[in-house]
């Protein structure tokens, strides 16, 4: 098991939402302040690492013919817990992410992390690897709030400091309204995942210069 | 290795699945136990300052029946005044944008608006989601219907209330959740 590989593969190289383009609805639709990319980011971890954990652990139970009906059954069990829980203890966060976060049943990452790690690899790898892509995941989300959040309504930490209004930046006149909306998640999107593959191909031609 | 005969491995899946079915269902059934209370009791609050925001001064309420045209009207609680009258908050749930919008509304006993509160909406933030802030444009927006009989309208349709700038669609759906609020307390007074 190697940690930092695993960690390096889904902050950057594997990335869930940069480079293998999953969970893009979640990811357009939430990210407009940062309270939203953080909460998101921290429900899909956890459920990422339970789901992770148990599929791992009954990977040599459940028979491949009906794997995903169970993987499926599993993932939802924990989004609902995740769910019941968040509207229990944190129901700012539950109103603001609102139908997402029963949707997250039905995100691609986890069920593609289940079928191509967790049923494949130890119960602790698969905990990390939940564990990696999920900080990967919020890593993507927590970057296009920011720039979102800035450009749309000029504001930093929007839903958690300053009284969840966010600290003003940017004046109000010259926040672009547009950067809220579905059209500006598709742009600041486009721009998050052209960033990271520019870092991806730095960090290579740096790791080529080094052998050279 | 002897081949599984076909019912033994037909009968082998199912139980798989119905065993992790019962598992997860078991969990659920305990995390349900622990949270049903605490957020039957969230709701409630919830629901209890909406109604002290838009009846100033409320002291009792009780929730009564009552008769709907418009199907938005979800509950309508009574405050019965020492002078006589009666003041009613009429929760309602007219499509927004992004969704229905959950909103109180206190009408008075001459049959005005008193107060108009979001409780729950999904409408896009710094836009639509406006209409439930604290910020001064969502307080002038909801101060907008004030006093208001009968039936009230955005500027753009002819009416008196100024829309939400770049909202349309959720500033006409709180004024449709107002009227339905209106027309089903006139129906009780």
């Amino acid at each position: 098991m190697n940690f930092r590989k695993q960690f390096t593969e889904g902050l950057l190289t594997r990335n869930p939402v940069t480079v293998q383009l999953l969970g893009m609805c979640s990811t357009l639709a939430i990210t407009t302040r940062l309270f939203n990319g953080l909460g998101m980011g921290l429900a899909v971890t956890v459920i990422l690492i339970c789901s992770n954990v148990m599929i791992s652990a009954l990977r040599r139970v459940i028979p491949s013919q009906i794997r995903i009906a169970a993987y499926i059954v599993i993932i939802a069990g924990f989004v609902t817990i995740v769910d019941l829980l968040l509207q229990a203890y944190l129901p700012e966060l539950s109103e603001s992410l609102g139908v997402f976060i029963p949707l997250i049943v039905v995100n691609c990452i986890i069920l593609g992390r289940a079928e191509a790690f967790a049923s494949k690899n130890g119960v602790l790898a698969s905990a990390v690897d939940g564990l990696c892509q999920g900080i990967g995941y919020t890593a993507a989300l927590t970057i296009t709030c920011v720039i979102r959040e800035l450009l749309g309504a000029g504001t930093f930490g929007g839903g958690l400091l300053n009284h969840g209004e966010g600290i003003r930046i940017l004046p109000e006149g010259l926040a672009a309204m547009q950067f809220v909306m579905p059209v500006g998640g598709f742009l600041t999107l486009g721009f998050v995942i052209a960033g990271s593959q520019w870092l991806m191909k730095h960090r290579n031609s740096r790791k080529e210069g080094k052998q050279a | 290795m002897k081949r599984e005969s076909n019912v033994r491995y037909i009968l082998r899946l199912s139980l798989t699945l119905l065993v992790i079915t019962s598992v997860m269902a078991a969990l659920l059934a305990g995390v349900n136990a622990v949270t049903a209370p605490i957020i039957a009791a969230q709701t409630a609050e919830k629901t209890r300052q909406a109604i002290a925001e838009v009846l100033p001064g409320v002291t009792g309420y009780s929730q009564i029946d009552f008769t709907d045209d418009t199907g938005l009207v979800t509950r309508v609680y009574r405050e019965t005044l020492s002078s006589g009258g009666n003041r009613y908050a009429v929760e309602v749930a007219p499509a927004g944008f992004g969704g229905s919008i959950t909103m109180m509304v206190g009408v008075d006993t001459d049959g005005s608006v008193l107060g108009v509160r979001v409780i729950d909406h999904s409408e896009t933030a710094g836009l639509g989601a406006v209409a439930a802030a604290d910020s001064a444009a969502g307080q002038a927006f909801r101060d907008g219907f004030l006093g208001q009989t009968g039936s009230v309208a955005v500027t753009k349709d002819g009416g008196t209330v100024d829309a939400i700038t770049g909202a349309t669609v959720t500033s006409r759906a709180v004024c449709q959740g107002v009227n339905a609020a209106l027309a089903c307390a006139a129906g009780l007074s």
